[in-house]
């Protein structure tokens, strides 16, 4: 598969590609489905008009999973993205994503560069077509975190035309001369494989630490999966062949035409996703699932306090199980928090901070590159 | 196990049969692994609908117009006359 459906062909320190998820006014966008065939954006998501005004340009359309779906099948998981791809053959400097389920968290550091998930909420979501909107941020792929965070001042600020963010106007990403204690959460760490414990443990050695217990980790990948699975469920319910996309054909009535279309425009990924949501949200299961994890979603974010600790280390790989992964990338859109994961003498690691604190996540990567 | 035939219908999703087996064994696994919530007690937890700590934005109540109608059909799969067409939906 290539890296973009769609190239450019512009080059240079300034270019950032788009995931195929990120409209851009009379450019097609799909979102990687079929669904969405010939959809031409109307208007520019805010953070092109930004990345525009900033000086950027825009290198491109990558191909994407089809909605950025959790793939649970262990098929294709050794084709790297073409977000990553673009960055890490030097075709873009950049290139914005929208990392639900950890795909671009997970890759990055293999491939040699860094991915940002910034803190929900700091981030226009304007233009950014919806997986789970509770959950959903764009963040960047690039070479260098300080890289990264320089390209995130120019697009992090409060927007209008979303209607979930901080009401800070602007964002600034620097260094820290505070001293950062990590948090360690060891049952983790020892899943991940021994030379990935062994990268970790040398990280480690260069901060003050202290060990801490992610105590609702074994739940992370079930909450995470019911509570996106329900709000994709409802997102995905827009794509009806009625106002836009695709539409099937040989209809018999509005019914027929509601269901072939999203038979034939819908992926088996997608199709199972909008099913389950269907499923945690129906009478019986509202409440075992999607109100439990609702509460659980809260006590995950309580239990993480940053009181005695600023930054929690995790690894970027537990197990070839997509869904067992999911789990050390749900605690950063559970809980609102912002992450980063690089590549550490060759092996992935996820940093995760508190609320609007970046500027810590820099720091500890800035260190570990000393 | 609930009846894939009923969420098919629910979500105007018809799936072929291959499609079935594997939505099913999904399903299957996925609500299997959901029963590890059981064991939670969230007495007196209150539902975390949204991370943010901040009221939602309002505006004036004032009419704005943010895309023209040519804008909005120019997406549309049919139209007609300035609407979206669509098979009859009213007998």
């Amino acid at each position: 598969m290539g890296i973009f459906i769609e190239d450019y062909n512009v080059s240079g320190a300034d270019t950032v590609a788009l995931e195929d998820s990120i409209m851009q006014k009379g450019k097609q966008v799909t979102a990687g489905s079929k669904i969405l065939d010939n959809f031409v954006s109307p208007f520019n998501a805010t953070v092109v008009d930004r990345l525009l005004d900033g000086g950027f340009k825009i290198s491109g359309r990558t191909v994407m999973d089809e909605f950025g779906l959790l793939k649970l099948s262990h098929d294709d998981n050794n084709t790297p993205s073409g977000a990553v791809r673009a960055v890490s053959e030097g075709i873009s400097a950049y290139a914005l994503c929208n990392d639900l389920f950890g795909r671009y968290r997970e890759e990055a550091p293999q491939y040699d560069c860094c991915y940002i998930h910034p803190t929900y909420g700091t981030v226009s979501r304007y233009g950014l077509i919806p997986l789970a909107s509770s959950l959903d941020q764009i963040g960047i792929v690039c070479r260098d975190l300080s890289q990264g965070f320089g390209l995130l001042s120019h697009l992090a600020g409060k927007d209008p035309k979303d209607g979930a963010m901080f009401p800070d106007s602007k964002y600034c990403y620097g260094k820290t001369d505070e001293k950062i204690t990590l948090g360690i959460p060891r049952s983790v760490i020892e899943k991940a494989d021994a030379d990935t414990r062994e990268s970790i443990m040398d990280f480690i050695n260069k901060f003050s630490s202290t060990d801490i217990d992610l105590e609702y980790f074994d739940l992370y990948s079930q909450v995470m999966y019911i509570l996106s699975s329900a709000e994709i469920s409802n997102n995905l319910s827009r794509y009806d062949g009625i106002k836009f996309g695709y539409r099937a054909s040989g209809y018999t009535d509005i019914d027929d035409l509601y269901t072939k279309t999203r038979s034939e425009g819908f992926g088996l990924d997608a199709k199972l996703t909008a099913i389950m949501g269907a499923v945690v949200l129906s009478k019986d299961h509202y409440g075992p699932y999607y109100e439990k994890a609702m509460k659980i979603r809260r006590l995950i974010k309580e239990s993480i306090n940053f009181d005695t600790y600023d930054v929690i280390v995790l690894p970027c790989k537990i197990s070839d199980d997509p869904y067992e992964n999911l789990a050390l990338y749900s605690l950063a859109p559970l809980a609102g928090l912002p992450s980063v994961s690089f590549s550490y003498k060759g092996y992935g690691i996820q940093l995760v901070a508190g609320v609007k604190k970046e500027n810590l996540l820099l720091s500890t990567w800035e260190v570990s590159m000393a | 196990m609930p009846n894939i035939e009923d969420y098919e219908a629910m979500t105007k999703i018809s799936l072929s049969e291959d499609e079935k087996t594997i939505v099913s064994g999904y399903m299957n696994m996925l609500l299997d692994s959901f029963k590890k919530l059981e064991d939670t007690d969230v007495s007196g937890v209150v539902p975390l609908i949204s991370v943010l700590d901040v009221k939602s934005p309002m505006r004036d109540d004032v009419a704005i117009k943010t895309i023209s109608r040519e804008e909005l059909l120019s997406n549309a799969p049919e139209q007609h006359d300035g609407y979206f067409q669509v098979p009859r939906t009213v007998d």
